[in-house]
């Protein structure tokens, strides 16, 4: 009964949590507890008798080898590990940084894990990916009540119903009614007529629905009960796998504006996700804000919908959902929420004489908190004056609209308020023919952030023509890539010669801009090759499968660098979030690193490691050495 | 001068209460209690079926040795006494102990005097440290009282007292008279200790055994 607190603290901390009860309760059992006031050194000893594993309480620790920092522990760390499994090669000793409350563990009896527990063991020994993956399913196992994250199989489905093309509509509706669902399959025989069948996209079925049938009443069309299917069914018909996420499923519905997918398992159709079912599930959770953007009729409505969304990041990130997951939901909602904007705002007659599109991490859907804006605009051939103004006029509104939406101003001024940033199918082209024409930083950045547009409002193939002008360039210019590459060697990365991490101090805080320190250069890399490629990807995790596909990287190395990019996103994305609720305007991209667990200051370190092998490989690869 | 002579005054007060107890006690294998033990401390805490020193009865006992700025949590001492009444339904509320726990503890004692028993070994000549000490150390006089012909001998540190000449070391030059809050989380709270668990005898001994860890650095 007593014990009971030190066996639940054990079995919160990772890998503790995976030994088997009597093991765990035999280490917790054997822990005493130790106080140490501040600036105390703690010597580990190298016999085992007299050593110990610490696991902190309260208070904060560092380990120092030859005078540097190498880590720091904060609540729930735990230091000692290296010294009684005898990896340390320099002699580390540890500072009490701010008054510390530990439990002792003999060294004996973490031995005795060590030795008994494979799982457990594997623990120390693991890779990066896998160490990620664990904290991953850590959290997502604790708290598995986020419906987003089940799979689609775990919701109501309405039962299937399928019918020849030569079936009647009468002959339908008895089916549906019989089976209690209110749409029906029609199965094509013959596959030949398409030539785009992919799993997501299947021409072979249509479907034909209750609003189909009460629509051709209303019409008043005759002998309706007689109609033939096959001519009637829509297509094509969206799918979702039945192993697949229910946030694919709601993005999927949102994507393309239906009510219901059909829903798939490997060997054929198994029955309809409709998404008033799939809305109750989700009942006040994070699935509505989607579907509010789709119904927002004024702009003030897209206005309030922009706060709700930063509660949403917050709620997803505290759930355990992998940043990349997140991104790309958030993403999908900005999105909508600019497209919304740009159809409210838009004169009737330009909705089809103009394209906008985002660009920099926007466009690579990676940007969860709102820091930046990077769009423009493009407009067809031969406006006349007046639409010219009319366009111009627009451009102010809806840069004055984002910013009270949330999207701050971009400091570039790369926004499409800028003329520079609106320009007629014909001036881009040509501008991105300057770009190559007169190579300059500035001009590296544009085309850098121009590879990763996206359309989000309008005709998507001019700016597909746009970016192939782009490959052509590059084409032309041989020496492009090299300079581009460049600045991934721009910032140091913030490893120390024994593989501590190297933090600046600001304001009391030891932080590292972790932007500069690895994020960037994982981008911007993984941009390079994808451009040396012509990779039309532009999100980062994407690109990097792509490349994997292409076999440019092999599968481990593609692997470890997407979780580490996704690991680097996440401890930014907390540190903003923090930043954001103590009140913070604008996030910077600077992480604390004493408020970084013991795991996270562990994984940041390998992390850096792989950026460092990364930008090796590039300097190789683009042949940089003499540049620099 | 006057300190002085008040001081030897209180020792030999002292003494002679010890001298007298010594000669009380019934049975000579519990001489060891009179054996202290400088610098060995253990923190003790009872869970009651009430406050009433003289009806009510300990439930459970938890004791930790203290060694240093180490607090042995290892290796403590969890009692828990067979009730011969049903517990009160107030001081259920108070520490959550059913009538049903006490039944399936694993270190049940039928009879009082032999879980006692076990304390008395436990601790020796140690100071005894506690937060409202008086009480608990009564509730363990009742019991032992009858067997032994003694109350407690062992030398008793009193936390609120500590923490009380520790929050006065501010006001040492100031007129003001503070008005001191002693309650648990209170001092807690003031001395940054995490409030480690619910409360039982075991958490509750464990916090004041940091509270006087923490306080004996300080002084």
């Amino acid at each position: 009964m007593a014990m009971t607190q030190q066996r639940n603290f054990l079995i919160q901390i990772p890998p503790f949590n995976q030994l088997p009860q009597p093991l765990l309760n035999e280490l917790a059992d054997s822990m005493d507890v130790v106080y140490f006031p501040q600036k105390t050194l703690i010597e580990v000893s190298t016999s085992i008798s007299e050593n110990y594993l610490y696991l902190l309480i309260k208070g904060k620790v560092a380990e120092i080898q030859n005078e540097e920092i190498t880590s720091r522990y904060s609540v729930r760390g735990f230091f000692g590990d290296t010294a009684i499994l005898g990896k340390n090669e320099i002699q580390a000793h540890y500072e009490v940084q701010e008054e510390a409350i530990a439990y002792k563990l003999p060294a004996k009896l973490f031995l005795k894990a060590f030795e008994d527990n494979h799982e457990f063991s594997h623990y120390f020994n693991s890779s990066i990916v896998e160490k990620l993956n664990r904290i991953h399913e850590a959290i997502q196992s604790a708290t598995s009540t986020e419906v987003m994250m089940d799979t689609v199989c775990s919701a109501p489905l309405q039962n299937y119903v399928s019918l020849p093309p030569d079936a009647t509509l009468h002959h339908a509706a008895q089916q549906m009614v019989k089976h209690r669902t209110d749409a029906c399959i029609v199965e094509f025989d013959d596959c030949d007529d398409c030539d785009d069948c992919d799993d997501s996209n299947n021409s072979e079925i249509g479907i034909v629905t209750s609003t189909d049938i009460l629509k051709l009443m209303a019409n008043n069309e005759p002998d309706i009960a007689s109609l033939r299917l096959g001519g009637l069914a829509n297509k094509p018909v969206q799918t979702v796998h039945e192993f697949d996420y229910l946030f694919n499923a709601l993005l999927k519905m949102t994507r393309f504006q239906i009510d219901r997918l059909v829903v798939r398992g490997d060997e054929g159709y198994l029955g309809f996700l409709h998404q008033k079912d799939l809305m109750s599930l989700f009942a006040n959770q994070s699935g509505l804000v989607l579907l509010k953007v789709d119904q927002a009729k004024t702009v003030s409505d897209l206005v309030v919908l922009g706060e709700q969304i930063d509660g949403l990041i917050g709620n997803l990130h505290h759930k355990g959902i992998k940043t990349h997951y997140i991104a790309k939901l958030v993403n999908e909602l900005h999105r909508k929420m600019i497209n919304k904007l740009a159809t409210l705002l838009l004169p009737k007659h330009l909705l089809e004489k103009v394209c906008v599109f985002v660009m920099g991490s926007e466009g690579r859907s990676e940007q969860v908190i709102r820091t930046d804006q990077d769009n423009a605009l493009i407009y067809s051939d031969g406006l006349t004056e007046i639409e010219l103004e009319e366009v111009a006029q627009f451009s102010q509104t809806f840069i004055a609209t984002l910013q009270q939406m949330g999207f701050p101003a971009c400091p570039g001024n790369i926004m499409l308020s800028n003329a520079y940033w609106r320009m007629s199918q014909t001036d881009f082209a040509q501008k991105v023919k300057d770009w190559f024409a007169n190579p300059s930083e500035e001009n590296f950045m544009y085309a850098a952030i121009f590879f990763d547009a996206e359309v989000v409002f309008g005709r998507e193939e001019w700016l597909k023509r746009l970016k192939q002008i782009l490959l052509d360039e590059k084409e032309k210019y041989s020496n492009f890539l090299r300079h581009f590459a460049v600045s991934v060697l721009r910032f140091k990365t913030p490893v120390g010669f024994f593989g501590g991490l190297v933090a600046e101090s600001e304001a009391g805080h030891e932080v590292i801009d972790i932007k500069k320190g690895g994020i960037f250069s994982i981008v911007h890399g993984v941009r390079c090759y994808a451009l040396e490629a012509g990779i039309e990807k532009t999100n980062t995790h994407w690109r990097i499968k792509a490349l994997m596909d292409a076999g440019v990287f092999d599968k481990e190395f593609g692997i470890e660098l997407g979780e580490t990019l996704n690991f680097l996103n996440t401890l930014r994305l907390e540190s903003m979030l923090k930043q954001l609720v103590e009140g913070v305007e604008l996030p910077d991209n600077k992480i604390r690193l004493s408020e970084l667990s013991h795991m996270q200051q562990d994984l940041l370190k390998q992390s850096f490691v792989v950026v460092e092998g990364f930008k090796k490989r590039i300097n190789h690869h683009f042949a940089l050495d003499g540049l620099m | 001068m006057v300190n002085g002579t008040l001081n030897s005054i209180t020792a030999w007060l002292k003494s002679s209460k010890l001298n007298r107890l010594k000669r009380q006690l019934k049975d000579p294998n519990y001489q060891f209690l009179f054996d202290v033990e400088p610098g060995v401390f253990v923190c003790f805490d009872c869970e009651t079926t009430g406050l009433d020193k003289k009806n009510d009865r300990i439930i459970t006992l938890s004791a930790i040795k203290i060694m240093g700025n180490e607090i042995q949590t290892s290796q403590s001492l969890n009692l828990v006494i067979k009730q011969q009444e049903a517990i009160s339904a107030d001081s259920i509320a108070i520490h959550q102990i059913r009538n049903l726990d006490v039944e399936n503890s694993e270190t049940l004692y039928e009879d009082e005097f032999e879980a006692i028993k076990n304390f008395l070994h436990f601790i020796k000549g140690a100071t005894l440290v506690g937060y409202y000490l008086e009480f608990d150390v009564a509730m363990v006089n009742k019991v032992i009282k009858p067997q032994l012909g003694i109350r407690l001998p062992n030398p008793q540190i009193e936390v609120s007292g500590m923490y009380y000449e520790h929050a006065m070391q501010k006001y040492r030059r100031s007129c003001i008279e503070p008005n001191i809050d002693l309650g648990f989380d209170h001092i807690l709270k003031k001395l940054n200790i995490p409030n480690i668990g619910q409360h039982d005898a075991f958490s509750d001994a464990l916090m004041t055994a940091l509270i006087f860890v923490k306080l004996q650095q300080d002084s």
